[in-house]
């Protein structure tokens, strides 16, 4: 018997059938004060022409709220609300709750409408992480949870979050006379925790805004599937990772062809690798090393060799010893970390 | 001849009731009138109860909500938030720390005119972790633009929450309104209240109606875009326009209950007991009303010229009023079951507004004195209520008091 | 009342924050040299920044303390007696992240003081994009390569001692050359430093710009409502949706053009801009599909036209489009209008193409164009280039 209550889609959202087939119409278009080559910006774009119309956006506080929405200004051609940094789960919750109510009573058309609350690494992965981790446990509300992860907060001039990379030069984490690397810690494993901890949530993703396609197409697998789903999106900054912003793309690529960032989805229990990492896995593709990532962004450029080594086992380890490569962490045998001095 | 029997269903939607219940069953009983859509829970006592008796509700088919229990507070009041904005009506509520775990989500509520109505349960602040009645909960909202009114029993409590609907949906209020019921005291003992026939309330109170704020695929709007210095100023001018008019639209809502329920509150802010001719009087918040009452009604029976004023509603405050009220006594003893550390005199929050709104507002200067009492739950007893007013009728003879005393304290 | 000085930096957020910030600080501790006193600072609503967005940095110097409580006592100088301009794209005006509403370089500039440019340009190409005034005001060229980095790697190419010295030469009265090599060597500890501070110091003539002189162009002006008549709530309508619009030269009508927001553009945020080459464009939308501003609009033919209210000039689509030099970058100094490039092709194909060919000959090689980090060792490997050229001014 399934652990998934009730599969029938709760609307007809079909994917994208390529680039071509992409509708034209834009929920969020200029206006926004973001960095040149913001790549949270995009993933914004990509989700509200997947939700289309029909949509009511919460954004927490974050890049983008306060690069968006900025003095008064919207780019958003969909409701939006403000919510609060940790208030992502919590808002999609009320939204969701309050159109279900509305429609029972006979209040309000009842009709699909897609709830999306938006969060940053910082009010995703931090702060709001309660908020959402109880929100996924409530079969009953059809929501989506995308958290844009730009490894830092972005907003207050960069920080470091849950999901910073181990040893990230940061305001919070600057290398210096006596310790070159402040941030120990290793990035969180977002996704997973939200499907591993929460058995019943039907989608599970991650996604990249080097794979434009996919990315808007699991947004509509999400919105279709019923009850609270979250998505995971990889997001470069060039404002934060410090480079070029024309290699923005390129290195969302780079995220993925390095291993670092894992594409998949999670629908209803089953896994399904997609894109390079689908290759990765099945040894069609060897990973490219980390240091071809690493060293286009000035926010490593303090590494040593050493530490560009460790982040590379670190790396190797996902995929040659996690029992699920990529994404579960769970080992056969126990080994010891062992990162070089800091 | 045949007796026509209504059943009891059909009774309660055209025939006022009666039953005995706890002011927390009262206020849920209230929300199941108001046809509230979406409630969240969380627990913490002594408010709680409330929410245990919403739940009871809705399992039985008596009431028609999403019940959302959350995660934490901070959670909870978020929820609501978003779902009233969304156009339902809601109901919410916490006690002590737990309130304050959601401060943030109450501090960004009245500038994005949301009509919450949540019931505190007035509790003691942490630390210690006492559940005992004190009002510093629900008081750290006050300068943010929320409505605050204190109810004294469980009858209240139903008025007051059908009241609040009434006054927080009016289109040119739309802010959040919290009901404080003393812990324990409100929450927890029963008492006989009259319960609204269901058609009353649907006379009384319209559909909540978000107009063009509405979150909804069809009002495309953009709610709490980022702003500087060139903002700020006008958006708080905004809800202060809301406090010009508080009051006016407070008593047209008071004037309407009257009508439709029968039942009469007189004015609005505050509650005058044996003050026609007396020469002091005490002033204060909440439960506190009952043993003060009973200790009025005796030092009248010996002779002395006490009244007691209790303050409903302390946002608004309804300053002119109640300066006017004051300036006829010869002294005015506070009693604050509350405390500011540092204030001016190092009173309690309620002597402080009012020895504020009697300089602005008042012909006389009456000695004001405050008295901390009853912190945690503790009693306010007649004998205390007694050496109180003692105080109180030197300060009117002329000997000067401390102005901030603590009463019923060991040491 | 004794002296006050005013210094603004104008500069692309981001990119030049650790050099603005460098100068200001440099004129103040330069002119303590001389017993003055002064505070440095941003402008707090250009925080946080974002790349290329345009920011403000200022000094403020006085003789006196009540005096410096004079200069601050507003949260930025209304008037300044040096405006510094980092990046010579700037020089169409700053479209700052903390307002709404372009203003001119020069918009803060006392009448008949110096605005000084890094630039690479000549004055009057750059007066093309400096818009016009009434009163008027002295243009001096520090001649160099705009440098730019980052947050965290930073490109010490000494522009700060050359725009250092540039000052000191423009308004002495600030502070001495002598006090600019005295701040330098105690503080910065760099002899060679010293020797750039004084060559500019040396090298720096301002030519005057007379009233009514330079860019035509309008400026923009937003204004502010009342609280009475904004929406209550903190809300406001939302962004229209777009639809199809007609071809600028055929009439047809067809495609997409969202709707632009007219609150905030990004003519002022680009130091370059895409030029399309719309013969061999493929029609792959991948350019219009993967902008994070939104910027192209696609015509009824189906072309994706920049639409230079929305282009931040990142460069995304150049680096995204599968054509060989199908979409080039190009410095936003070559260009002096933001009319539609499809139109201009579809006009007359011929002289559209021959206009691509020379304007992307003017684009520098991409290692140059190069606004950021791009791999570690870049910034050391560009900055003996970048001394040479700007000695040899």
């Amino acid at each position: 018997m399934s652990t998934f209550v009730d599969e029938k889609p709760t609307q007809n959202l079909e994917p994208f059938k390529g680039v071509k087939k992409v509708p034209q119409e834009e929920y969020y278009t200029s206006g926004h004060r973001t960095c040149q080559g913001c790549e949270s910006a995009q993933i914004m774009k990509l989700m509200a022409k997947a939700a289309g119309p029909r949509t009511v956006v919460l954004g927490s506080t974050g890049c983008m709220y306060v690069a968006n929405t900025s003095y008064y200004a919207t780019p958003w051609g969909v409701p939006w609300m403000h919510t609060q940094l940790g208030s992502s789960g919590s808002s999609a919750l009320g939204a969701a709750a309050a159109f279900r109510v509305q429609m029972r009573k006979g209040v309000m058309k009842d009709e699909p409408i897609n709830v999306i609350a938006f969060c940053g690494d910082g009010g995703g992965a931090d702060m709001g992480l309660g908020a959402i981790s109880a929100t996924m446990c409530h079969p009953d509300y059809n929501l989506l949870i995308l958290m844009y992860d730009n490894e830092s907060y972005a907003n207050t001039d960069i920080q470091i979050s849950g999901t910073s990379p181990y040893g990230v030069n940061t305001s919070f984490s600057t290398p210096g006379k006596v310790k070159r690397i402040m941030n120990h810690r290793w990035k969180k494993n977002m996704a997973p925790l939200m499907m591993v901890g929460h058995p019943t949530v039907k989608y599970v993703g991650t996604i990249s805004t080097s794979y434009p396609l996919q990315a808007m197409n699991n947004v509509r697998k999400a919105l279709s599937i019923g009850g609270p789903t979250f998505i995971h999106c990889l997001n470069p900054c060039p404002k934060g990772w410090d480079f070029d912003p024309v290699l923005s793309f390129e290195l969302g690529e780079l995220a993925v062809n390095t291993g670092i960032w894992p594409l998949y989805e999670i629908e209803c229990g089953k896994l399904t690798l997609y894109g390079k990492t689908k290759d990765i896995a099945n040894g069609r593709f060897k990973r490219l090393p980390v240091r071809d990532y690493l060293l286009k962004q000035g926010r490593f450029a303090h590494f040593i060799d050493e530490d560009i080594e460790y982040f590379q086992s670190k790396i190797d380890e996902m995929w040659d010893k996690w029992l699920v490569p990529g994404i579960i962490p769970l080992q056969k045998e126990i080994e010891a970390d062992t990162p070089p001095a800091r | 001849m045949a007796t026509l029997t209504i059943p009891v269903e059909e009774k309660k939607k055209t025939h006022e009731q009666e039953a005995l219940i706890t002011g927390a069953e009262a206020i849920a009983i209230a929300c199941k009138l108001a046809n509230v859509d979406v409630v969240t829970a969380y627990p913490i006592r002594p408010y709680d109860t409330v929410m245990q008796y919403i739940s009871q509700l809705v399992a039985d088919g008596e009431m028609d909500c999403e019940y959302i229990v959350a995660e934490g507070e901070h959670s909870q009041f978020e929820i609501v938030k978003h779902a009233s904005a969304c156009g339902a009506r809601v109901f919410c509520g916490s006690s002590g720390v737990g309130w304050m775990y959601a401060m943030e989500c109450l501090t960004v509520t009245p500038a994005l005119r949301i009509p919450m109505v949540a019931m505190v349960g007035n509790r003691a602040l942490d630390d210690p972790g006492a559940f005992g009645v004190e009002h510093n909960d629900a008081l750290s909202v006050r300068d943010l633009g929320w409505m605050l009114t204190w109810v004294d029993s469980a009858q209240e409590a139903l008025d007051t929450a059908l009241i609040a609907y009434r006054v927080a949906e009016d289109r040119r209020m739309f802010v959040p309104l919290a009901i404080s019921c003393d812990g324990a005291f409100l929450t927890h003992s029963q008492a006989l209240v009259k319960i609204p026939a269901l058609e009353q309330v649907k006379k009384f109170l319209p559909p909540y109606n978000r107009g063009d704020l509405l979150l909804h695929p069809d009002n495309v709007i953009s709610v709490a875009p980022q702003a500087n210095e060139d903002w700020v100023m006008e958006i708080r001018r905004q809800n202060y326009a809301v406090t010009e008019i508080a009051c006016d639209v407070i008593r047209e809502v008071y004037t309407d209950f009257e009508k439709t329920f029968g039942r009469k509150y007189g004015n609005p802010f505050f509650e005058e007991y044996m003050t026609k001719d007396a020469d002091v009087v005490l002033l204060g918040m909440g439960t506190m009303s009952t043993p003060v009452k009973v200790a009025v009604r005796k030092m009248r029976e010996e002779g002395k010229k006490v009244g007691f004023v209790r303050l409903r509603w302390f946002r608004p405050f309804a300053g002119p009023e109640i300066a006017k009220c004051l300036e006829r006594f010869k002294a005015i003893g506070v009693i604050d079951r509350d405390f500011s550390f540092g204030s001016p005199d190092l009173s309690g929050v309620v002597a402080t507004e009012v020895r504020s709104a009697m300089y602005t507002s008042a012909a006389t200067r009456p000695p004001v004195l405050d008295f901390i009492c009853g912190l945690g739950g503790r009693e306010v007893t007649v004998p205390d209520v007694e050496k109180m007013t003692e105080i109180t009728f030197e300060a009117a003879k002329g000997k000067a008091q401390p102005l901030t005393q603590w009463i019923g304290l060991r040491g | 009342m004794g002296q006050l000085f005013a210094v603004e930096v104008i500069y692309r957020g981001v990119f030049q924050k650790t050099l603005a910030k460098n100068i200001t600080r440099g004129i103040v501790l330069a002119a303590h040299n001389e017993g003055k006193l002064g505070i440095s600072f941003g402008r707090y609503g250009d925080s946080p920044e974002r790349n290329g967005i345009p920011a403000k940095s200022f000094a403020i110097v006085a003789n006196d303390e009540e005096t410096l409580e004079a200069g601050m006592a507003q949260y930025e100088p209304k008037q300044v007696d040096v405006t510094v301009v980092l990046d010579d794209t700037l020089c169409k005006g700053a479209e700052s992240w903390a307002w709404s509403g372009l203003q001119p370089v020069h918009h803060a500039l006392k009448p008949g003081h110096t605005l000084i440019v890094i630039s690479l340009e000549d004055a009057p190409a750059l007066l093309k994009n400096i818009h016009r005034r009434k009163e008027p005001y002295k243009l001096g060229i520090v001649r160099g390569v705009t440098s730019f980095s980052g947050m965290w790697v930073y490109k010490d190419d000494h522009t700060d001692v050359r725009i250092l010295g540039a000052i000191a030469k423009a308004l002495p009265k600030l502070m001495s050359l002598e006090s600019v090599e005295k701040f330098i060597n105690e503080k910065l500890k760099n002899s060679l430093k010293v020797t750039t501070a004084r060559n500019a110091f040396e090298r720096f003539t301002a030519i005057d710009v007379k009233a009514g002189e330079g860019n035509p162009e309008e400026v923009v002006k937003v204004g502010l409502p009342r609280w009475e008549d904004m929406r209550c709530g903190v809300s406001i309508k939302g962004q229209a949706q777009g639809g199809p619009f007609a071809d600028p030269v055929t009439g047809e009508v067809g495609g997409f053009r969202p709707v632009r927001n007219e609150l905030f553009t990004k003519y002022s945020t680009r130091t370059q801009r895409p030029v399309v080459n719309f013969a061999t464009c493929t029609k792959c939308t991948l350019c219009w599909l993967n902008c994070p501003d939104g910027a192209f609009d696609i015509t009824a033919a189906g072309t994706y036209d920049t639409n230079f209210e929305a282009c931040s000039g990142c460069g995304i689509c150049e680096e995204i489009c599968p054509v060989k030099n199908c979409i080039t970058m190009v410095n936003e100094d070559e260009f002096h209008d933001n009319n539609s490039q499809w139109a201009a092709f579809e006009k007359d194909k011929g002289a559209y193409l021959k206009w691509l060919e020379t304007t992307i000959k003017k684009a520098d090689p991409i290692k140059n164009r190069s606004h950021g980090f791009r791999y570690r060792g870049q910034y050391q490997e560009q900055v003996p280039e970048a001394m040479e050229i700007a000695n040899k001014g």
